[in-house]
Formats: C-alpha cells, sequence, structure tokens
C-alpha cells in the first residue's frame, strides 16, 4: 500500500499508474458497485467524449468500485468504442484507464474521494464524475461537464436534466428549495449525481475531515454542492438532457437514504452557518448546453401508501413530532387528518415551516439526529403524496411550476428559519 | 453496712460512671462527627446542583432524553436537583456510618461493615437500572420509528414489548447484583423471556398468518398483489 499521502491510501499498483502517467488534464471518475449491466455504456460514453471533444488533452478515466462480485471492473477494463462510425478520427492521446477499489466506509461518498486524490496527485485541471447506472449518459455530456471548467472558468458544473415530474422527489420537495433559500443559486439538481469540477476544487474536498460521516455516502452529492456555493466558488449548470437510470428499490431504504442526504444537508447548515443567514432571495445559475424537450419514462405511484403512512406518522410519532416541529406546525398537519385521499394536501408554507423545523430540531438536539431524521419520513412521504395528488393531469413542465413555487416559499419563510434556528456565532465567513 | 453500700451500689455506679466518661469522648465525637457531616452533606449537595445548573446540565439532559427518561420513570425531570440530592444523601450516610462507628459499640461496628461492603454492589445495581432505563427508551423510540416506517399497524405495541424487554434485562442484572434471591430472577427471567418470545412467535405465526405472509412476501419481494410504485427519490 502506498503511504505517500496521509489523507487517502492507494493500492500499489493503483500508485504506481500515478506514477507512471505523472500528470493529466481530465479525470473522469465512475463509483461503481455491482453495476455490470450498465457500466459498460458509461464508459463508451466516457471514452467517446473525450475523443470527440478533448482530443488533445490528456485524459484519465478512474472506476473507483467497491468490491463488485459481478464482474464490474472486467467491464471497464474491456469496454473500447470503435471511434470510425462517430466520425471520431482526430484522438491524439492515450486515454489512461486507472481501476481500483476504494478505502472506507462503503458508500459512493468514499468512492469519490479516491477520485478526488487520484485528481491531486495528477494535478488535473478538469474533472467530471458520472454515475455508473446511467442509460441515458452520451458523449456530450463529457463535454458539457468539463468545457464549462477548462474554457469559461467556472469552478463546478452541476447537472440540469429534464425528469418525470415524480422522479427525484427528495430533491423537488427538501433539497432544490432548501439550497436555493440557503445559498440564493437557483441549482435545479443540487444532488443530480453527475458533476463537472475543477482540479483545485477536488483537492478542497480531498482536504475536508467529513469522510467517516454520510459523506462518505449517498450525502456526497449534496456535501459537494454545498462546499462549492459556500466557498465561493464560480457555479454553473449543464444541459444534459433526461436522467434515465436503472431504478432502485425505492422504498427498500428510504428512510436510510433520507439519513444519509439529510444528515448531510443539516449538517453544511451548521457548518456554513456564517454564511447562510447573511443571503436573501436567490439569483439563476448559468446554463449550458442546447435545451430540447424529450420524453421521459413513466413513474407509478402508490399515494394511499403515501398517505397511510403519514397518516399512521401522526397517529405514532406524534410525541416525537412534538419535539421536533413547532405547536402550530404541528397543528396544520394535524389538519389534514380531515381531508379524503383525493383532497389530501399539505401547503406549501406548512411544508417549508416543517422543513425549517426540522433542521432547527437538528441543530439544537432535540433528540438523537438519526432518529430524528427517520422520523422525518412519513412526514416527507405526506409532502410527496400531496404533490402528487397536485399535479396529477399535469406535465412535467408544468409540475415543475410547482416546484419554483415552493423555492420562492422557501425564500420568503427563510426568517422563520432564523428565528428557529436560534443564535448564529459572529465572526468571518 | 457501710462496706455493703461500698460494694453493692457505689461500685457498679462508679463502674457505669467510669463507663460514660470513657464513653463520653466517642458520643461527642459522634456527635461532632454528625453536627460537620450534615451541614458539609446539605453545602455540597446544594454546591453541586448549582455548579451543575451553572453547566447547563439541565439542556444536556434535555437534548439526551434524560429527562424524559426520568419522567418515564417517575421521578422529578430535575437532573442537577438530583445530582444534588444523591451527593446529600449520600454524604449523609456516610456520616452517620462514621459516626456511629466513633461510637465503637461492637454490633453497630459490625452492622457499619456490612453495609459499607454492600454500596458497591448497591450502586452497581443503580446504575444498571439508570442505564437500563435509557436504553429501553432509546430502543423503544428506534423500534417505533423503524416500525412506522416499515408500515408496521402495531407500531407503538413493538415499541413497548422492545422498551420492556430491555427494563426486565436491567432490572434481572440489578437484583442480580444486589444479591437478592440471584438463582430465582435468573431462572425467571429466562422463563419470562423465552415465554414471550415462544408467544410472540406462536402468536405471529398461527393467529397473525396474513401478516406474517405479508411480512415475509415483503421481505423476499414476491407480494403479486402489491401496487406497483417506482418513486425515485433522489
Amino acid at each position: 500500500m502506498d503511504q505517500a499521502f496521509a489523507s487517502v491510501t492507494l493500492q500499489e499498483g493503483t500508485a504506481a499508474q500515478v506514477r507512471e502517467i505523472a500528470q493529466a488534464d481530465i479525470l473522469v471518475g465512475i463509483p461503481s458497485f455491482n453495476n455490470a449491466a450498465t457500466i459498460g455504456h458509461v464508459v463508451k460514453a466516457v471514452i467517446a467524449g473525450l475523443a470527440k471533444y478533448f482530443p488533445d488533452r490528456r485524459a484519465v478515466l478512474v472506476n473507483s468500485d467497491g468490491g463488485s462480485t459481478d464482474g464490474t471492473t472486467d467491464v471497464v477494463a474491456q469496454a473500447s468504442v470503435d471511434l470510425g462510425p462517430m466520425l471520431i478520427t482526430d484522438r491524439q492521446s492515450l486515454l489512461h484507464r486507472i481501476i481500483t477499489p476504494y478505502q472506507g466506509i462503503p458508500g459512493k461518498g468514499s468512492a469519490f474521494r479516491t477520485v478526488f486524490e487520484l485528481a491531486r496527485r495528477l494535478d488535473v485541471k478538469a474533472c467530471a464524475v458520472v454515475d455508473a447506472d446511467l442509460r441515458s449518459i452520451t458523449p456530450e455530456w463529457i463535454d458539457l461537464l468539463i468545457q464549462p471548467i477548462l474554457n469559461e472558468g467556472f469552478d463546478y458544473v452541476a447537472p440540469y436534466y429534464l425528469r418525470h415530474k415524480y422522479d427525484g422527489t427528495i430533491t423537488n420537495s427538501i433539497v432544490y428549495p432548501l439550497t436555493r433559500a440557503l445559498y440564493g443559486l437557483q441549482i435545479r439538481q443540487p444532488i443530480g449525481g453527475d458533476f463537472g469540477f475543477s482540479g483545485k476544487l477536488a483537492v478542497h474536498y480531498v482536504d475536508k475531515h467529513v469522510w467517516e460521516s454520510d459523506v462518505a455516502r449517498f450525502g456526497i452529492d449534496i456535501w459537494m454542492t454545498t462546499e462549492a456555493v459556500s466557498t465561493g466558488a464560480r457555479v454553473c449548470q449543464s444541459f444534459l438532457g433526461a436522467k434515465i437510470h436503472n431504478p432502485k428499490d425505492p422504498a427498500a431504504d428510504l428512510s436510510a437514504m433520507l439519513v444519509q442526504v439529510m444528515g448531510a444537508v443539516f449538517t453544511s447548515m451548521e457548518e456554513h452557518q456564517r454564511v447562510w443567514p447573511r443571503l436573501h432571495g436567490s439569483n439563476p445559475v448559468p446554463l449550458f448546453g442546447f435545451q430540447y424537450e424529450v420524453g421521459v419514462e413513466p413513474v407509478n405511484v402508490n399515494v394511499d401508501r403515501m398517505i397511510a403512512s403519514f397518516r399512521q406518522g401522526l397517529a405514532d410519532l406524534r410525541q416525537i413530532w412534538e419535539m421536533m416541529l413547532a405547536p402550530e406546525t404541528l397543528q396544520a398537519l394535524i389538519d389534514t387528518e380531515r381531508l379524503p385521499p383525493h383532497g389530501f394536501h399539505i401547503p406549501d408554507e406548512v411544508w417549508a415551516k416543517t422543513v425549517y423545523d426540522c433542521a432547527s430540531a437538528f441543530h439544537r438536539r432535540v433528540l438523537n439526529r438519526e432518529h430524528l431524521i427517520k422520523a422525518m419520513t412519513p412526514l416527507y412521504l405526506g409532502r410527496t403524496a400531496s404533490f402528487v395528488v397536485e399535479t396529477q393531469g399535469l406535465t412535467s413542465r408544468e409540475a415543475e411550476e410547482c416546484t419554483e413555487r415552493l423555492g420562492r416559499v422557501f425564500e420568503r419563510l427563510k426568517p422563520y428559519l432564523l428565528d428557529r434556528w436560534g443564535a448564529v456565532e459572529e465572526g468571518p465567513p | 453496712m457501710k462496706e455493703f453500700l461500698g460494694t453493692a451500689l457505689l461500685e457498679p455506679l462508679a463502674t457505669v460512671g467510669t463507663r460514660i466518661v470513657q464513653f463520653l469522648p466517642n458520643l461527642v465525637a459522634a456527635f461532632f462527627i454528625l453536627a460537620v457531616g450534615w451541614p458539609l452533606a446539605w453545602g455540597l449537595g446544594r454546591g453541586v446542583e448549582r455548579t451543575l445548573r451553572l453547566l447547563s446540565v439541565d439542556r444536556l439532559a434535555d437534548r439526551i432524553g434524560l429527562n424524559a427518561a426520568l419522567t418515564r420513570g417517575g421521578l422529578k425531570p430535575d437532573p442537577c436537583h438530583l445530582a444534588g440530592r444523591v451527593v446529600y444523601w449520600g454524604l449523609l450516610v456516610l456520616t452517620t456510618i462514621a459516626a456511629l462507628g466513633a461510637l465503637d459499640l461492637a454490633p453497630i461496628n459490625q452492622l457499619a461493615i456490612h453495609f459499607l461492603g454492600y454500596i458497591p454492589h448497591l450502586l452497581t445495581a443503580v446504575v444498571i437500572l439508570m442505564g437500563g432505563i435509557f436504553l429501553s427508551n432509546f430502543v423503544a423510540r428506534a423500534t417505533l420509528i423503524t416500525a412506522v416506517n416499515g408500515g408496521f399497524r402495531p407500531a407503538t405495541t413493538a415499541a413497548g414489548l422492545a422498551r420492556w424487554g430491555v427494563l426486565l434485562v436491567a432490572l434481572a442484572m440489578a437484583l442480580e447484583q444486589l444479591g437478592i434471591a440471584q438463582h430465582i430472577v435468573v431462572v425467571g427471567f429466562g422463563i419470562a423471556f423465552g415465554g414471550v418470545v415462544l408467544s410472540l412467535a406462536l402468536a405471529f405465526g398461527l393467529g397473525a398468518t396474513g401478516l406474517s405472509r405479508e411480512f415475509l412476501e415483503r421481505q423476499f419481494g414476491r407480494s403479486a398483489d402489491r401496487k406497483k410504485d417506482d418513486l425515485t427519490h433522489l
């Protein structure tokens, strides 16, 4: 094992490869765990994208794997593209391929940490990370994630996808409006999963001591975005078209997923509490890429089950919710009990206050933090059911307006958050 | 007659007087220990209470769920006051034992030695019980949230069972520590706990066949009538 850098340990073979490559301009990272079915397509898209758009740049493809047993790494090693039919003829620089296991807590964040470390050691100018389960990735994604870094002076590129109105509901109902209200930037997919960032930002990431927390798991996406925004990095978005990826079992580990994502969001709020209270309103973020309409896969939703979960929460978790929520917020949620399923509705204002109450309760440690976030699960399902009922019959674009409206409500109620949050330590941001 | 008076009456009186004179310093010492120890215990108890209040231990106790646990355990949710009282009564008991020891009476000395030897067991039992109460609250809350998130209808019952399970274990351990009917406690707990588990297994398997089938199907993903839901959250 190589111990040159105390922070991240690389396998000897990987370290030797890094020494051999010495320096690169671009690095594209793909975290994986048992993605043999889909990763081949992703690797081919990356190879084609680098060949087509960055033929004269020294590029490295990194697969940071969590110990797959389905032959994922073999697929990565063997994936190749015939560039001729793609009219790519001027590929000059050899694409290096590093396939390495990552160390640390099993999760996407730990995989990214190895990618950041390799970016540092290779002194790259621009990086991109893409998920291994993508089915809609094209070579253009690499251009759109890397080009703003290399040629436009941006530090961080967030993805902008076209998604079904019920795809990414944690993003739509919590993370997007909250991030927008807190940090004043309208980054539509702050936890999109596919990002571009500068080598400088990669070094900043790897130097942070967060790799034993939820950031090492699903919390990595929002943490990267929040770190970029709060440290004053120049942020833009790139239009990537539809995001189609292999579905995960949606209900199997929802509360664990919430713990990881919301834990990272709330912890970042504490980390940057000298930054966000000073910001008011929000600004659009530059958007690159040619925008077009695209059909998205339909999403089946079981509203009755979500409402049942919310109502069971009202009945059984009342004592815990009383500790987390302001009395008037809880009362507003209790008032929904008399609504029929087809008219079930949690108003935007009530939902924004619910999220703000939970963030403040997390900050004040009114109860065990993992319990607190897990107890949010029925609340989140209730709000999602409300959104589904409200947007039934609307197109995804029309439903998007509801999400934008929610973002504005979060902004308007930010003073409520400040009031609930309590004293903020004074000092330089 | 004079000799009789001297031997039968005055000599015992003199002996008693001598003993009283000999015992007097012990009595004075005992009173002195009590006179100093009692106010000292009171002062230290108050001091501990005030110091803990200054250190905002109340808020900390609220955060970690200690107050809720105390309320549930039938105690006033004021840990600073409680700690102060524990210090006061602990010191008062020690002072009393020291005062009785100063009297230098054999039976009392014997009793004091036994009592002092018992104190570590008593303290251990108290710590085990307190730990059990906190752990039971934690486990009950975790069970409740997990059960609700899993759509398990009798979630509060499951949480209650989890709470009492942990409390019973703690109680059995505490009683064993106190040496109260050790074997009966261990065997009784084993029988009671085993009985509860067997009853639950039978109730789940026989009385709630539908529920158990649904649970197993959900675990192994073979539910045919489950309405499809492919909502993606991230």
